[in-house]
């Protein structure tokens, strides 16, 4: 319980940290604030809100305990080109951002562990010559890349997919969920999400091989084939439980870190998520909707790392069951 | 004999050749005897006991000779059928032995049901009941290994190897781990067992002091060989081989204080370097040119020797008592 | 495992000629690493005689002799990979490319290299305070969301090449320094660090004539994966149309060809090789961390 509550305040003063870098990187750039805030898209009232919703023209110090204040409400401003809400916009996107990243994982993470678990075993042989170093090239492309060519494979080329978007123009929903259970939804997450998965696999398979072959050497491994258990038993009871582990800690790792990573992948399908409103924003001089988007990805980021510290605390005795003597 | 091991030849590939672990090794195991196998490490015994259980490492494979075990010669598929049920080990580390994510009491609970015959709740019975054997309260069952004392999980190893009710125990090194007090507390354990379940055992120790303090019968292992075995009062009392001499010197005794110890200059031989006669010549004071040419085993089946001075034993030995003997580096100085 | 990661134990003698022989000998070990070496040598010859194997300007519009403007030009004699919509040579750009690769790559590696061996050095050296401070600041860099955080800095101060190696940098300093930092704290209880400090040597002589040394080879992977890093950011920064849109680079290809619809042209030979290009270089990295970690740490890492 004390290491929990260890993990959560060290999760928790890192984002603290992250969000005051980010209030005085958005404030001490080049210009001066009020000329990044004030827009002449924006009429008098607006700005006269503006102004008083972030105090702009008090003290510094004043602005960042306004400024935390505001982000505990969940009131990031309005957005200076859709004049909604920036917290909207982001709920809005956030959905496909996670369904694009869990899908992904799940696949590379399930592909990974069965990949990594067979080419420990085939260790020596030439198939694990060829795809320790294959594997190693997907993680060496660049995401976007990888996206790029497989764009031009299966959708412009075959004609399988359709080349971005989220759903098809024309079509009406009732509501977001009858939208994203839609087999149109599907067709248009399948390229992404096979990109996706296609870069995030290399970690959790070249993570769970050497684990394997770690664990194939530890003694208790040898003392299972002593006892006479079945292989199937040793490999899957015991060897894979333990080389599991860490594979667990970086899955949940990876849904904070490729949330940040997406913003190519949604950039190259015109995935409508939250890294493409990032790049959208930042583009577009959007300051509120740049701030409201980094802050979102930063918070799942220390979220999933605390989630990561729990887990591994969950799954490995030594760590929840402490010693007794 | 419940175990015969006949001319052993363990081989290991390794980058620099074919290293013999093990290079014609011949011993008994007596029904209901403790027999000690002992030797500096890198002598082979270790080896030996694994190929007995049919885990060698990867690049490990029998080269030569056989195992009997209660007449039956050992192959790959008897020894996937004996193990456990027949025979059984006990670790060196039980903490490395014990997987570290199961509780202790889920791994008797394994070996009980998958290679027992035991339900699950007749096997968590039959836990508390192994548990009471080695002197653990059934309530740690349910403890992981990381939580138990080092003295207690090899309690837990020995509850575990005994487990199927086998009548022959392989211990590795089962007390070398531990401090002294400890130690004799697990070999306290091991004797009662012993004469309790009439168990046979085979004891591999590189510690001649824990062989004198346990076993009936002493085989003494040097570079993958058989040097000299037989009864533990006999070997210890009037060694034959030097090497013997030696290991006897090198230890301090468990039970009272010893002499000055002194140790055996120099190292076992590289054994993937091809060698003939005695092995022990390099670092022995006692060796002849003839030494290195070929070795015999000599004596009685009770107590044999394959140093070719046996005749000589009685002088070597009372040479052997003098610390000074041992200082000499030069092989062949008493030629 | 041929040699342990045992530093020289000589007692006076100093152990930077030693460590480097040892590094300069790795490469023949190991087949990966050799091969990493390979492709990075092969990539800094193309750098340097990029205008002798690409004469012409890689932004110069060109014509054919008809005087029309050659634009996708599909790749043949006069151009190997064909042309831009714009009616630019596809292989000057992949050859000058590499020019900016390499600037990027290795600007970023050498401040990764030299910030996180020194934060790693003073913090295990010295511990105490400056220990603490030093890795709060790295626990604080490495919260940060990398790409976005790149994305965002480039954005507001502006697009251009040293902006991205200064993110970059300034994200990727801490893991070598932790790990730097744990290997020094091993070190310094050596017998031979022990017996400097019994003869009185200063702190500062330990810790760059005796133990510094022997962190080279660490700081040297660390820099071998901080370069494919920033040439991957820089083509994804690029790509995203915040990087320098006057320098040629693998990731400002890329975005063209994606800007200008090349993929549904399938005009491969576009948008193919910059990314081989890529690979390769961040493969070479991995491969050549991946023999030294195995040579000089062989604990580091699994079989």
């Amino acid at each position: 319980m004390r290491l929990v509550v260890e993990r959560f305040t060290h999760n928790a003063l890192a984002l603290l940290a992250v969000t005051t870098i980010l209030f005085f990187m958005f404030r001490l750039m080049p210009g001066t604030p009020l000329a990044a805030f004030i827009n002449e898209n924006l009429n008098a009232d607006q700005q006269q809100a503006m102004l008083e919703q972030f105090g702009l023209d008090k003290p510094m110090w004043q602005q960042y305990f306004i400024y935390l204040g505001n982000l505990l409400r969940g009131e990031m401003g309005l957005s200076f080109f859709q004049r909604r809400p920036v917290t909207t916009i982001l709920l809005e996107v956030l959905p496909n951002s996670v369904i694009l990243t869990l899908t992904s994982l799940i696949i590379a993470y399930a592909f990974g562990v069965l990949a990594g678990a067979w080419l420990a075993w085939k260790r020596g042989s030439w198939i694990e010559r060829v795809a320790v170093p294959a594997v190693l090239a997907t993680r060496a492309a660049p995401e976007f890349w990888i996206g790029m060519v497989l764009l031009a494979l299966l959708s412009f080329n075959a004609g399988w997919f359709p080349s971005g978007g989220a759903s098809s123009p024309g079509l009406a929903y009732n509501n977001n969920w009858q939208r994203i259970f839609s087999l149109d939804y599907v067709h248009h997450l399948a390229l992404p999400v096979l990109t996706l998965a296609l870069y995030l696999q290399g970690l959790p398979l070249l993570l769970m091989r050497s684990n394997m072959l770690e664990v194939m050497h530890e003694e208790f491994v040898t003392m299972a084939r002593m006892k006479g258990l079945s292989e199937w038993r040793i490999v899957i009871g015991h060897a894979a439980r333990n080389a599991l582990l860490p594979v667990v800690t970086a899955f949940a790792l990876g849904v904070g870190l490729s949330m940040g990573g997406n913003v190519v992948i949604e950039t190259v399908f015109s995935w409508p998520g939250i890294g493409r409103l990032l790049v959208q924003a930042v583009s577009a001089h959007d300051y509120p909707v740049a701030q409201g988007a980094f802050l979102m990805i930063a918070l799942v980021l220390a979220v999933m790392n605390f989630v990561a510290d729990l887990l591994y605390m969950v799954l490995d005795p030594r760590v929840s069951h402490g010693r007794k003597g | 004999m419940i175990l015969e091991v006949d001319k052993l030849q363990i081989h290991y590939s390794t980058r620099s050749g074919v290293a013999r672990a093990v290079d014609g090794a011949s011993f008994v195991v007596p029904e209901g005897r403790i027999v000690g196998l002992v030797g500096e490490s890198g002598c082979g015994k270790t080896t030996a006991v694994r190929a007995i259980m049919g885990v060698l490492a990867e690049n490990g494979r029998q080269a030569g000779g056989r195992v009997v075990f209660k007449g039956q010669t050992m192959d790959e598929a008897t020894t996937r059928r004996l193990r456990w049920r027949d025979i059984a080990y006990v670790p060196q580390s039980a903490m490395s032995s014990l997987d570290p994510v199961y509780t202790v009491g889920s791994q008797l609970v394994e070996v009980l049901t998958k290679r027992g015959t035991h339900s699950r709740a007749s096997a968590r019975a039959r836990s508390a009941e192994l548990f009471d054997l080695v002197g653990l309260s059934e309530r740690r069952l349910a403890d992981y290994p990381h939580q138990f004392s080092g003295g207690m999980r090899q309690r837990a190893a020995i509850a575990m190897a005994l487990a199927l009710e086998p009548s022959l125990l392989l211990a590795d090194e089962p007390v070398t781990a531990l401090d002294v007090i400890v130690q004799r507390q697990i070999l306290d354990v091991l004797r009662s067992l012993q004469q309790r379940l009439h168990l046979s055992m085979v004891l591999v120790t590189h510690d001649i002091s824990v062989v004198a303090y346990l076993c009936d019968e002493v085989v003494v292992m040097y570079a993958g060989q058989v040097v000299e075995s037989g009864p533990v009062r006999e070997v210890l009392a009037r060694p034959r081989h030097p090497y013997t001499m030696g290991l006897r010197n090198a230890f301090p005794d468990l039970l009272s204080d010893a002499l000055e110890l002194v140790p055996i200059a120099g190292s076992p031989p590289d054994l993937s370097e091809p060698l003939s006669g005695c092995r022990f010549v390099p670092r022995c004071p006692f060796a002849q040119p003839a030494c290195s040419i070929d070795s015999v085993v000599t004596g009685s089946d009770g107590h044999r020797s394959a140093c070719r001075r046996d005749a000589e034993a009685d002088t070597i030995r009372t040479a052997a008592l003098d610390p000074r003997t041992w200082q000499r580096s030069s092989s062949f100085a008493m030629s | 495992m041929a040699e342990r990661a045992e530093p020289v134990p000589a007692r006076a003698s100093w152990p930077l000629l030693p460590v480097l022989k040892r590094m300069a000998a790795m490469p023949l070990k190991d087949p990966f690493a050799f091969a990493g070496l390979v492709i990075y040598l092969l990539f800094v010859l193309v750098a340097v005689f990029a205008d002798q194997l690409a004469p012409v300007d890689p932004l110069e519009i060109l014509f054919t002799k008809a005087g029309k403007l050659a634009a996708n030009v599909p790749p043949g004699v006069e151009f190997p990979l064909g042309t831009t919509n714009l009616g630019r040579d596809i292989y000057a750009q992949l050859v000058h490319g590499t020019r900016s690769a390499l600037a990027v790559g290795l600007s970023a590696a050498i401040i990764v290299a030299t910030v996180g061996t020194i934060v790693g050095l003073v913090a295990g050296y010295f511990g105490g305070t400056a220990d603490a401070v030093l890795m709060r600041i790295a626990d604080m860099a490495l919260s940060l969301p990398f790409l976005p955080f790149v994305i965002v800095l480039t954005g507001f101060l502006g697009a251009s090449t040293s902006n991205i190696v200064l993110a970059v940098a300034l994200l990727l300093w801490p893991n070598s320094a932790r790990v730097i930092r744990s290997q020094v704290l091993t070190l310094r209880e050596r017998a031979y660090v022990e017996a400097a400090r019994v003869t009185g040597a200063s702190a500062w002589r330990i810790l760059f004539v005796h133990i510094a040394p022997n962190i080279l080879p660490l700081s040297f992977v660390y820099a071998a994966i901080a370069i494919g890093w920033a040439i991957i950011t820089e083509a994804s920064v690029s790509f995203l149309g915040f990087g320098d849109s006057t320098s040629v680079s693998w990731g400002m290809m890329l975005q063209d060809a994606f800007a200008s619809q090349a993929l549904s042209r399938g005009q491969y030979a576009w948008f193919v090789p910059p990314g081989i290009c890529i690979v390769l270089v961040v493969v070479a990295g991995f491969f050549i961390s991946r023999g030294y970690e195995e040579v000089f740490m062989p604990r580091l890492r699994g079989r």
